[in-house]
């Protein structure tokens, strides 16, 4: 039933308003899904205005550090040189400070914001990388086969064997903690399952009659390719896309937190670096940015899970 | 019918693992070489304080090293060296970096082989029974928690874990102990954070994976007639339908075991202190010790190598349709 | 309780399947009886509920979207529709048994031949490792494949169409059963094959006295193996009737259609007869009687009510309003 719709409306989906709504009607009906969706918009949202609305997250200010979150208060002993005394004082969180402050006295909720920002930035930039070697790399694969085949599938097959994070982290060491080498190299070591999938699938389609036809009237190489097959691999594309993101995300949070992070960016995965020092005495500068990574990294997989269930139709019946 | 084609699969196989290590070697002597610290500078404040000569010192330091030779030299022995076994010297602990592997390697082993067999149980129980039960209520709640579950990213999973049960509840020790025997209860105890922290990570793949292979087996014509048989559904699921599952399973499973699970080994070891060979190429790469890192990247890759083929061979038991050419 | 010579009797069979997209009457009523020794055949288009007749009757209908909701299987002292599921489960296989369109999606492709039919046999039976082998070599044998001993090593994709369906008929005989239950067995074997498909069908009924329901879309297969016929159309029972009876004069309008798609050698025809329209809708069946938008003698009544059922003679009955009481 649905397969005889889909090739009634077919064709690409970016051209195509009336797929895009009859996805969009699909989707909406998984609520994980869309809620993954609404906070990403959200996040997008914050990413953009937010960084107008709060304060400088880089501003320390040593009268009001290890405040915590509204609504929890921590002990902390004052040491009074006079008497030679300690006492010790409840603090409570402050509304001029909702989430809180660091060891350093700076803003939880600027910090957290700036966060968003580099995260989304980074998800964006490394996943855009992966995504257009990948599919350039499969669709190229697939399309030429033979020894082109062979060569580019060995290539990704070391690729994979590669213990990526490793090599990561040892580049970032040898070149320097620079955000855009991070996103790049995270990019480049990202591509090789996704150009295993979009092999396969590019594979399927090239024995379909549409491309005989289109080759038939005596397209080009390039123009099948980068007219029919590519339109056609999109759906995979845009879901694979989604669901490689929150590694990406994590995986910068993962090196900011070995202490290989950009140090003058303040993103999540810094934060959380920096709290994990003072556990015992500003618990929330660890948890905060934890669990910001954690929503954008579910939001992603809830998003990126509905979409593939709404663009195939057969995983869910 | 024999498998004489198998043997030289393997042997095709070995000579293309033997290719990639050399790839991976070129790679990283590349990285290493072309990156901009020299192993001299380790010793720069040195050669300052004592007021000698930092070109004179460095191009001596640089001749022990052999980096004074050409490019290509340097190459091919450092690529000769690796082949005979000579791993060379780690210069931050002192010591060869076999020894330094010997060490050290156990620490990692267990942390992975404890974490991939219970995921691998768990998870595969619980797909099996979502994919069973596909869309009730314990299908959902599994589907989201394992979701959570790739969702949290490890590393701080892992502080959380040792903020609430080390810090506040005091129920395990905030660092892995390296003094206790292995095979001891003690051990198990120190280890179950770390291990719950690669679990929850792991979970989700083997969940996921399992429901989908074991929903599309579920639906093929076989299961049916063992039913027809009148086989209990016990083993229609357990023998029927799971045989025919393992196979795309393992497949996707194996490939993750290369990026996924040694990735959070590495920031697991590292968060808890486990001496393992994560936390030290960790250490290596920050001491500039890079004989050591190569020889760990050597080592995780030819485990996957091997472990794929090991796989490999396993299928052709698994599913006799399998023929490789 | 049923008379002597009947040893299945299906009365009333209603099944559904709830999807989402509505409710699915794909038996809507279908009854017959099955006489001991005899070979009952069921005949409608795909499609028309024979083969979920079957399926309902032996429990293997997927719940739970599909489900039996009314009717009667009475067979010896019990109704196989109100079964526990383990008093079912020593009935399938071992007293009746069933055998599948497409034998190579319906035997398992990961398990021997020989491991197939040696695991029913040792489920009913009780029988030991070599009892149990000895027998599936006999089973080999007697449904005419060569060389039964190697046969059993092999797997089901190393055989060819027929010997995969000779296979599958053999695990089916293995606990000798009393009802065995064939769908389209010869649907999708090569025209050769079939024939001898067919003989080994008529052989095995003669020898071991056998009831045997078929199931097929094809008059042709009716006309060579059957001894009475059920003609079923849109989930329901339109005619009964002995072969010989129905081939000679149909009396349902749907019946006589079918016959006619048989192409007849003996004329030169310019084209080939179908049945115009196409089967209808299985969640909104038309009223009154189903077949009236396809029916060439349609009345005002057929769309109105459902016809009774008429009796033309002992043997042959119909539900038409052609044949008024």
């Amino acid at each position: 039933m649905t397969s005889k719709l889909l090739q009634k409306i077919g064709g690409p989906l970016y051209s195509n308003r009336r797929l895009i709504s009859y996805y969009w009607q699909r989707i909406r009906k998984n609520k994980l899904a869309v809620a993954g969706l609404g906070f990403i918009l959200f996040l997008i949202l914050l990413a953009i205005i937010g960084p107008f609305l709060t304060g400088d997250p880089t501003k320390s200010n040593f009268e009001e550090n290890n405040l915590p979150p509204v609504g929890f208060s921590t002990e902390v002993s004052i040491y009074n040189i006079a008497t030679g005394q300690s006492t010790t004082s409840k603090i409570y969180g402050t509304w001029k400070h909702p989430l809180g402050t660091d060891s350093k006295g700076r803003d939880m909720l600027a910090m957290l914001i700036s966060g968003a920002r580099i995260s989304l930035w980074v998800g964006l930039v490394a996943t855009g990388i992966a995504i257009s070697l990948g599919v350039l790399i499969g669709v190229l694969s697939a399309y030429f086969g033979g020894w082109a085949d062979n060569a580019l599938m060995r290539f990704t097959d070391v690729m994979m064997t590669f213990p990526f994070f490793l090599l990561l982290v040892m580049i970032v060491f040898i070149f320097g903690s620079n955000l855009l080498l991070i996103m790049v190299v995270i990019g480049l070591t990202g591509w090789a399952g996704i150009a295993r999938m979009v092999r396969s699938e590019t594979l399927s389609l090239r024995t379909r009659e549409f491309v005989t036809a289109a080759k038939a009237l005596g397209a080009t190489d390039r123009r099948v390719v980068f007219r029919h097959l590519i339109p056609q691999v999109v759906s995979l594309i845009v879901v694979m896309a989604t669901l490689s993101i929150p590694g990406v995300i994590l995986a910068e949070a993962a090196l900011s937190f070995i202490g290989l992070g950009d140090p003058t960016v303040t993103s999540w995965g810094v934060v959380l670096e920096s709290g994990q020092q003072s556990l015992d005495t500003a618990w929330w500068v660890a948890v905060e940015p934890g669990i910001m990574l954690f929503l954008t990294a579910l939001a992603f997989n809830f998003l990126g899970d509905g979409l593939r269930d709404a663009f195939d139709p057969k995983s869910r019946m | 019918m024999g498998k004489s084609w198998l043997k030289y699969y393997i042997i095709k196989r070995l000579i293309y693992a033997v290719a990639i290590a050399w790839a991976i070697v070129t790679i990283t002597f590349i990285l290493v070489r072309i990156g901009p610290s020299s192993p001299a500078d380790k010793y720069l404040a040195n050669i300052l304080s004592r007021g000698q000569d930092v070109t004179q010192v460095t191009a001596a330091i640089e001749a022990r090293y052999g980096l004074d030779k050409p490019l290509w030299e340097q190459y091919a022995n450092y690529v000769v060296h690796l082949f005979q076994g000579d791993w060379g010297w780690s210069t931050s602990t002192s010591m060869p970096v076999i020894d330094l592997i010997k060490k050290h390697w156990i620490y990692s082993f267990q942390l992975i082989l404890l974490s991939t067999i219970l995921a691998a149980i768990l998870g595969i129980l619980i797909g099996i029974y979502s994919a069973v039960r596909q869309y009730s209520k314990f299908d959902y709640i599994a589907s989201f928690f394992s979701m959570a579950g790739i969702s949290i990213p490890g590393f701080w999973l892992g502080v959380m874990l040792i903020l609430l049960f080390s810090v506040k509840l005091g129920w395990f020790k905030v660092y892995y102990d390296t003094t206790l025997p292995l095979f001891s209860l003690e051990n198990l105890k120190a280890l179950t954070l770390p291990v719950l922290t690669m679990v929850t990570g792991m979970l989700a793949g083997y969940v996921k994976y399992t429901r989908a292979t074991m929903l599309d087996n579920l639906r093929k014509g076989f299961v049916i007639t063992a039913r027809a048989k009148g086989l209990p559904e016990r083993t229609v699921i357990g023998k029927h339908v799971f045989r025919n599952a393992l196979l795309p399973l393992s497949t996707i499973l194996i490939a993750d075991l290369g990026g996924i699970v040694f990735g959070s080994a590495y920031l697991t070891e590292i968060v808890f202190g486990i001496p393992g060979l994560g936390q030290v190429s960790f250490k290596a790469i920050f001491a500039a010790d890079y004989s050591v890192v190569v020889a760990i990247v050597l080592i995780s890759t030819f485990l996957v190598l091997i472990i794929n083929l090991i796989t490999d061979i396993a299928y052709t038991y698994i599913d006799p349709r399998v023929r490789y050419d | 309780m049923l008379n002597n010579g009947t040893i299945l009797k299906v009365t009333n069979l209603k099944t559904r399947f709830f999807t989402r997209r509505g409710v699915v009457k794909a038996v809507d009523g279908v009854n017959f009886e099955l006489r001991r020794g005899e070979c009952l055949c069921l005949v409608g288009e795909s499609g028309c509920g024979k083969s979920v007749s079957a399926l309902s009757i032996l429990g293997l209908i997927e719940s739970p979207q599909g489900r039996v909701i009314d009717g009667e299987a009475r067979y010896r002292d019990m109704d196989l529709l109100r079964c526990s599921s383990q008093e079912l489960r020593r009935i399938r296989g071992k007293e009746i048994a069933m055998i599948f369109q497409d034998a190579q999606s319906a035997l398992n492709p990961v398990f021997t031949v020989g491991a197939q039919i040696i695991e029913q046999i040792k489920l009913h039976k009780k029988t030991g490792d070599k009892e149990s082998k000895d027998r599936a070599v006999t089973l080999l044998k007697e449904v005419g494949i060569p060389s039964a001993e190697s046969a059993l090593e092999r797997y089901p994709h190393q055989l060819s169409g027929g010997m995969r369906q000779r296979a599958m008929i053999a695990m089916s005989l293995s606990c000798d059963p009393q009802i065995l239950i064939a769908d389209e067995p010869t649907t999708a074997v090569d025209v050769t094959v079939r024939a001898q498909i067919l003989n080994l069908f008529k052989e095995l009924k003669v020898n071991r006295e056998m009831s045997l329901i078929f199931i097929t879309h094809d008059f042709g297969v009716v006309s060579e193996i059957g001894d009475r016929a059920v003609i079923v159309y849109a989930g329901k029972d339109v005619e009964t009737a002995p072969v010989s009876e129905i081939i000679a004069s149909p009396k349902h309008p749907y019946a006589a259609g079918l016959l006619n798609c048989l192409p007849d050698f003996a004329k030169v025809a310019d084209r080939l007869v179908s049945i115009p329209g196409s089967t209808p809708d299985p969640t909104a069946p038309p009223s009154g009687c189903p077949f009236h938008p396809r029916c060439a003698h349609v009345m005002d009544i057929c769309w109105q009510q459902e016809p009774e059922r008429v009796k033309l003679s002992g043997e042959h009955s119909v539900s038409c309003y052609l044949y008024k009481g």
